[in-house]
């Protein structure tokens, strides 16, 4: 497309009217002047009459052109052409791929020392007048000049976050959309398969891969704990291996400094080893594989609560939450004892659904209100809702429910809520469910979830503890209410209850609510960053349409080739000389001999 | 007898530009200078007036021829004169001239004569050489119709008679040359000389019809194309609208882009007249309006053989 280093210059194409004026202008009204002669006149003119027209209308077309030629040389037109060794002002965005998979080593070095290699190639062709943005895994357009941009790749380290590459093409055109010079965007990257999206770049697309091809890959993909917490006699993991090699691998978890249990295991396979007891309280739980071309996936963490089960001790005559305590002390989740009362309020921690009675509303919350806690039960809703989708119940359908009412300020403590109302809370020791654990209050008892939030309810609820999570570097966490601090070993976030946290880093984040830890999150690479097998070419040109993917080496010879423009001023200029040229020809000759 | 006025030094008007002859008079006086310096500077006398009937001495000129050198006085006298004679049938020569709308028209007023005016003094002139050869020379004048006869006469107050009637000569309207030529035929009884005196910026086939009736009675026919020095090269402003005086057709056009096409025409007009004429016994000579009267006169009256 053809661009102009000074468009303002295009206004003066109107003085290309100027011919045209002159020629409508001059036709108007010309002085009569008395000649006897003029059947010679009508004789001459009648045999040259059209050739005369054509030859005006072709000076006028001449003397249009020329003054366009000029004025269009003046605005500096420039057109894309590839091959010249300079370009225009531009504007680049120079994406690199600093995601895990680049820190895959590769012939003794690891590819995003690759990737920063050739995009300080890239750079080193910019000039002072080009706008430059740097683009990396974090997904932040850092703009500066050639050398600040170098100076943050010279400190580029593998990020632990995913980088989605069409994400990463379309951010860049948003970025050149607030730029008025032409643009290009330049992606560097180890092109693996699992990153490819697709993107209607909004640029021309250099895209740079390694040329080596990418080395088998096992890396850990996820480590299951099962129910929680575990008990003094310890638990059971299966951690899952992911990637893209062949060979079995020796897998190794421990709990804290703990020593480690090891078996082999495979690509796509599940390890299951058995973790000993360890004394209560919240532990790491790290799974490691032996060190390979790519390191970021051979270890994973997750949390791990270790506490003895709850001493439950339930009513018999609300028959679900019987026969699910019944299992449960079966399995040894819990066992009977004085520390939980559930289905009515105890002395100490208590499970309390709603009287069956509606009458017994009333001295149920002045109990309440009694031991201080900050919620009582209100009106009764008849109204057909849902339970939000979240960890602790899933999906419920909800056809009674009581209206639970914070008689304290804020809302802090709901566990889950119908239809955006609170329908479990937790206020100082005490769980209130709004509605009855029966069939007919809510579908959660005849549900398969029944069980395990049961456990979930009376293991970590009423203890207290809210939250084990866990997610990707850079995925947003919603933080349960009660949270007020997260920890990763020394670091500290002060947060806020309900509001949202990204972790940046790979590892267990403790959240607490005071002096108490009520939760966790476990923060690990996306797994799919093990699968390092590289996309072809030809899907990254499909996906990426107008996109050239070349070798890294050879990017930076065609950066900024596609704003590399051909300046037209000296052709129009010679094109302006000559059609001057032929003007003055014209006229003269035309002129003597019409 | 025609005495020339011999003093030296004195300005031949017949060589003169004609607008400065016009400003040293009226029509009589300029004419009568006119012709002076034409026949003085004659080197032959006109093919017509020397007949076979003695009439009067003159003084010798040179180019007179030496046949009518009278000896006599000569070898009496040494003084030499010339013998005139008087010719038994007098030549009658009718003058038609066109007095069009086109004819009163000028390019140049300050300096070139308009083409009526130019002809004025020239027929007033050809008619004054006639007669003074004995010659009887009417006079018909045109523009679309017949607008005065003057029959043939031989004496000297005739012509003064055709100055008068040349004086009061006014541009007309179109141009209609055939019926004024035909009139020629109930004038001349005899052969004869026809003078056609015009612009010629009329229809030429139905002038050259009846200029060849002319031709085909036995008159020696002479046709005298008047032209202004702005008709044979196109001048003009930038742009503009020339109108015909005559019918007001107009065109509109940039003079100096089609003043080599215009030169053109103008050459293949004139050169159709001359061949058309050639082709039919008729004399034609051009004549633009700042050309000298004695130049004109010249080669109007030489053989046919010399005509251009």
């Amino acid at each position: 497309m053809i661009g102009f280093l000074h468009p303002w210059v295009l206004a003066g194409l109107a003085a290309a009217a100027v011919p045209i004026l002159l020629h409508l202008l001059a036709r108007r009204e010309p002085p009569t002047v008395v000649f006897p002669a003029v059947r010679y006149l009508v004789t001459t003119t009648r045999e040259h009459q059209r050739r005369l027209k054509l030859q005006h209308w072709l000076l006028l077309l001449v003397r249009t052109l020329l003054i366009a030629a000029v004025v269009i040389a003046a605005a500096g037109p420039t057109v894309p052409m590839r091959g010249l060794p300079g370009h225009v002002p531009s504007a680049l965005v120079l994406i690199v791929d600093n995601s895990p998979s680049s820190g895959a080593v590769v012939g003794g070095t690891p590819q995003v020392k690759r990737l920063v290699a050739a995009a300080k190639q890239v750079l080193d062709r910019a000039t002072p007048e080009d706008a430059l943005w740097l683009v990396t895994a974090d997904g932040i357009p850092r703009r500066g000049d050639r050398g600040l941009l170098g100076e943050l790749l010279d400190s580029l380290k593998i990020s632990p976050r995913r980088l989605e590459l069409g994400n990463a093409i379309t951010l860049a055109g948003e970025v050149l959309a607030t730029e008025r010079r032409a643009g290009e965007i330049v992606l560097l990257t180890d092109l693996q398969a699992s990153a490819l999206s697709p993107a209607q770049p909004a640029a021309p697309l250099l895209v740079g891969r390694p040329e080596v091809e990418a080395p088998g890959n096992t890396g850990i993909g996820a480590i299951e704990t099962g129910a929680q917490p575990w008990s003094a006699e310890g638990g059971r993991v299966a951690i899952t291996l992911v990637g893209d090699s062949g060979n079995a691998v020796p897998v190794s978890a421990h709990l804290g400094t703990r020593p480690a249990r090891q078996a082999l295991g495979r690509v796509d396979g599940t390890v299951n080893l058995i973790i000993p007891g360890s004394p209560s309280g919240w532990w790491t739980l790290t799974a490691e594989l032996d060190p390979d071309e790519l390191r970021l996936d051979d270890l994973r963490v997750a949390a791990v609560r270790v506490a003895p089960v709850a001493r439950v001790r339930w009513d018999s005559t609300s028959r679900y939450v019987a026969a699910a305590s019944e299992v449960l002390a079966a399995n040894r989740r819990i066992v009977r004892g004085p520390d939980v009362t559930v289905g009515r309020l105890g002395g100490g921690t208590s499970v309390v659904q709603p009287p069956a009675d509606p009458a017994e509303v009333g001295a149920l919350n002045r109990a309440l209100a009694a031991r201080g806690v900050g919620w009582s039960y209100g009106n009764l809703s008849m109204e057909t809702g849902f339970s939000d989708s979240g960890s602790v119940v899933g999906r419920q359908r909800v056809l009674r429910r009581y209206q639970l009412q914070s008689t304290g300020s804020g809302r802090t403590g709901v566990l889950a809520m119908v239809n955006g109302s609170p329908w479990i809370v937790r206020g100082g020791n005490v769980v209130l469910l709004g509605s009855r654990l029966d069939p007919s209050w809510t579908d959660l008892p005849v549900s398969a979830g029944f069980m395990p939030f049961m456990d979930v309810l009376l293991n970590r609820l009423a203890r207290g503890e809210v939250a084990l999570d866990h997610g990707a570097p850079g995925d947003p966490v919603t933080l349960p209410d009660l949270v007020t601090e997260v920890r990763q070993g020394e670091r500290v976030w002060g947060v806020e209850g309900g509001g949202i946290f990204q972790p940046g880093e790979t590892g267990v984040y403790y959240l607490l609510a005071g002096h108490d830890t009520v939760g966790a999150i476990s923060v690990n690479s996306d797994p799919r960053e093990s699968r390092l097998a590289r996309a072809s070419d030809a899907q990254a040109r499909q996906l990426w349409k107008g996109a050239r993917v070349l070798p890294l080496p050879q990017t930076a010879d065609l950066a900024f080739s596609s704003t590399s423009r051909g300046d037209l001023r000296g052709p129009l200029l010679w094109m302006a000389l000559l059609v001057g040229m032929v003007e003055v020809g014209m006229a003269s000759g035309w002129r003597r001999r019409p | 007898m025609y005495r020339p006025d011999p003093s030296p030094g004195r300005a031949r008007l017949d060589l003169l530009d004609p607008m400065e002859v016009s400003k040293l008079g009226g029509l009589e006086i300029i004419t009568e200078g006119v012709v002076e310096g034409f026949l003085s500077g004659l080197h032959r006398s006109p093919r017509r007036g020397f007949s076979a009937e003695f009439a009067e001495h003159r003084m010798y000129q040179p180019g007179d021829d030496l046949r009518y050198v009278d000896w006599k006085i000569l070898g009496r006298n040494d003084w030499l004169y010339v013998k005139q004679f008087e010719e038994e049938t007098n030549l009658r020569a009718v003058i038609v001239c066109d007095t069009s709308r086109s004819m009163a028209w000028t390019g140049s007023p300050d300096t070139v004569l308009p083409k009526m005016d130019y002809a004025r003094r020239l027929i007033a002139a050809l008619a004054l050489v006639l007669i003074r050869q004995r010659d009887a020379t009417g006079l018909i004048t045109f523009d679309d119709d017949v607008r005065t006869v003057t029959p043939p006469r031989a004496r000297l107050s005739h012509w003064r008679q055709l100055l008068g009637v040349l004086g009061s000569l006014e541009a007309g309207q179109g141009t209609a040359a055939e019926p004024a030529l035909r009139r020629v035929i109930g004038q001349l009884r005899r052969r004869g000389l026809v003078v056609f005196v015009s612009d010629l910026l009329l229809d030429r086939t139905l002038a050259l019809k009846a200029l060849r009736f002319l031709r085909h009675r036995g008159h020696q026919v002479l046709v005298i194309h008047i032209m202004d020095p702005a008709e044979v090269a196109l001048t003009g402003p930038n742009e503009a609208r020339f109108e015909d005086p005559e019918t007001h057709a107009a065109v509109v056009l940039r003079p100096r882009d089609w003043a080599g096409a215009y030169r053109d025409t103008v050459r293949a007009v004139v050169s159709e007249w001359r061949l058309a004429c050639r082709r039919h016994g008729i004399a034609y000579h051009r004549a633009t309006t700042d050309t000298p009267f004695g130049v004109v006169l010249r080669e109007a009256l030489s053989p046919p053989s010399r005509s251009t």
